[in-house]
């Protein structure tokens, strides 16, 4: 078996009791958001609950806010629910900077050692985050389809499956583009300073991004925001998926990765 | 005790340079099979201001015990980082068995072991999962009964091989690294304060695994605080002082810049006041005994002896740790 593969199974392996956890839990809680779904459906609630939002939330929506208020949008909401994203992003960010963290620890000295490129620390990196991202998304369809099995009232369509491929695609891209700018970070700093610099701007963005659905005059600087590109709440109103966004989302992971390949080629490994 | 009577430390010597432009390496090309296994050429190493490690040369050859001596933060480890290619110089080169350390580092560190000065390790993995994981990372396949026979030797049976390193004691700890180090059996061995940690009983094992790699024709570049135990094992020794080689000597030679202490037993009362050649210092002086410290050849005192009722003469054996407590020394005013 060659070195990185061992170096990528091992750190799957390190990582995933908090994968499996964090992903049964998010899978619970889908499955849960569909009974709620399917008993705000069976009780007509929708159109009340819609009114009952706040009119910055209404605004946040914009047009979207009717196809959000449904069924079919309650259930497809995890793909831009604010706390399952908030978990994602935390998952993705630790996983990010393991790279971080084997530095500090000296674990990386007994890797690097070894007939082992530099670069691997990296590249194991990005397929251990995509993997995860993967494996999240997968464990929340999973939730998703048992939710639907077990509580979906039977007068209701399921969600689309290229719909809910096309919003876990949009959210996979937002995460990867996260991870991206964790890697970068996590190249260059310790792995608390890289963690807590990525949740910081990625809080910042959100906010940015909220911020100027409700205030036009942000528009001038939202789009330095990676969330300006992830617009899910159209795709529930049935709109395709933009390709632009993923292309541009996918351009900011792919400039944190090489950033991270640069500076892990270039630095002196030391605690 | 005065050290100006004490003969001058010779400095190290520089190595015949190598001339060779940056990636090149002439030994590579014409004899690799015969380099030696660590060759060090112009090797400095600055952190903005301050010079970690200046313009180091040294050769160390096959089949050598290296002995790294130095302060804390006098360049040991900054070195060993230096010929992992964990750190980068900013300038010089090092060459491991004819491999450049930067250029063709896969090659070079294929062929060492390396036991850091403090290991990371995962502790939520089990002493055999981490010999395994980093056996694998090597190019040859690790024998099993070697692992065994180290772990034997040093006393970490399977039932702790199993336990979660979060279980282990820094001794267990230690012991484990220097099984992953050795477990390839690799040509060279770098090894960073090996024996700290180590009981007794566990150094004796070390020591005794050392002599065997070195019959086996491995090479240890070792560095240790611990005096004793280099002027024990190894061959050769080279001492830096604030990044600089400062003395560079086999262990037998580098006894020699120390002195040896005599003690001169009259049977009478003896008060004579005589005038003692160079390299000769009165430390002690009582009606019937003297003491003394020489250095050099013990003939002149022998000498000045004659015709005085000496009893009994002990001459005691200049240690390495005279000569490198007195760099140290040195170095702290």
């Amino acid at each position: 078996m060659s070195g990185p593969f061992l170096l990528f199974r091992l750190s799957l392996k390190r990582v995933r009791t908090l994968l499996c956890t964090t992903g049964l839990v998010l899978a619970g809680v889908q499955a849960l958001r569909v009974r709620i779904a399917a008993s705000l459906h069976s009780d007509g609630q929708f159109e009340q609950l819609a009114a009952l939002l706040p009119s910055s939330v209404r605004g946040i929506l914009g047009p979207s806010l009717s196809s959000v208020m449904s069924f079919n949008g309650i259930v497809c909401g995890v793909y831009f629910d604010t706390g399952f994203m908030i978990a994602l992003l935390a998952l993705t960010i630790a996983v990010s900077t393991v790279p971080a963290s084997e530095m500090e620890t000296g674990f990386a000295d007994l890797i690097l050692a070894r007939p082992m490129r530099r670069h691997w620390l990296i590249t194991r990196t990005i397929a251990l985050a995509l993997v995860s991202i993967l494996l999240m998304l997968l464990m929340i369809m999973a939730g998703t389809w048992a939710g639907l099995a077990m509580f979906a009232p039977p007068d209701v369509a399921w969600p689309p499956a290229r719909q809910t491929a096309s919003l876990a695609l949009y959210l996979a891209m937002l995460l990867v583009c996260w991870s991206g700018v964790a890697m970068a970070l996590g190249a260059a700093c310790r792995r608390g300073v890289a963690g807590a610099t990525t949740s910081l701007i990625a809080f910042a963005a959100l906010l940015l991004d909220w911020a100027h659905r409700l205030w036009p005059a942000l528009d001038r600087i939202a789009w330095l925001s990676p969330f300006y590109y992830f617009s899910p709440y159209e795709l529930v109103a049935g709109k395709s998926l933009p390709l632009e966004d993923l292309v541009i989302l996918w351009a900011i992971a792919m400039s944190g990765f090489t950033v991270a390949y640069l500076i892990i080629l270039q630095r002196d490994i030391s605690r | 005790m005065q050290n100006h009577q004490l003969a001058a430390p010779s400095p190290a010597e520089p190595q015949e340079p190598i001339p060779c432009g940056p990636g090149q390496n002439p030994r590579a090309t014409t004899d690799r099979a015969s380099a030696p296994a660590i060759s060090i050429r112009g090797l400095a190493k600055r952190y903005g201001p301050i010079t970690a490690l200046k313009e180091l040369n040294l050769d160390i050859g096959r089949g050598e015990i290296f002995g790294f001596l130095g302060l804390n933060g006098a360049g040991k480890t900054t070195t060993i980082r230096l010929l992992l290619d964990l750190i980068r110089p900013t300038s010089g080169q090092a060459f491991i068995f004819g491999y450049n350390c930067w250029t063709e580092g896969l090659d070079a560190r294929a062929r060492i072991g390396y036991l850091p000065g403090e290991l990371g390790l995962y502790l939520d993995l089990t002493g055999l999962e981490t010999l395994e994981f980093l056996a694998g990372l090597n190019r040859q396949p690790v024998d099993k009964r070697r692992r065994q026979e180290l772990c034997d030797r040093l006393e970490l049976p399977g039932r702790d091989l199993r336990r979660r390193l979060r279980e282990y004691s820094a001794g267990m700890k230690r012991k484990l690294g220097i099984i992953q180090a050795f477990q390839g059996e690799p040509p060279l061995l770098i090894l960073d304060e090996p024996t700290e940690g180590l009981d007794p009983l566990m150094q004796e094992s070390f020591y005794g695994l050392l002599s065997d790699v070195k019959r086996g024709g491995a090479t240890v570049f070792m560095s240790s605080h611990v005096l004793c135990e280099v002027e024990r094992v190894c061959d050769r020794i080279a001492l830096l002082r604030k990044g600089e080689m400062v003395l560079l000597s086999s262990v037998r030679e580098s006894r020699r810049l120390a002195p040896r202490r005599v003690r001169v037993l009259f049977s009478k009362n003896v008060s004579a006041n005589p005038e003692f050649p160079p390299g000769h210092e009165l430390t002690e002086k009582a009606s019937r005994l003297w003491r003394l410290e020489v250095t050099g050849p013990i003939g002149p005192l022998l000498a000045l002896l004659e015709g005085l009722p000496v009893e009994d003469m002990e001459v005691e054996e200049a240690r390495l740790e005279d000569v490198v407590l007195r760099y140290y020394r040195e170095e702290g005013s």
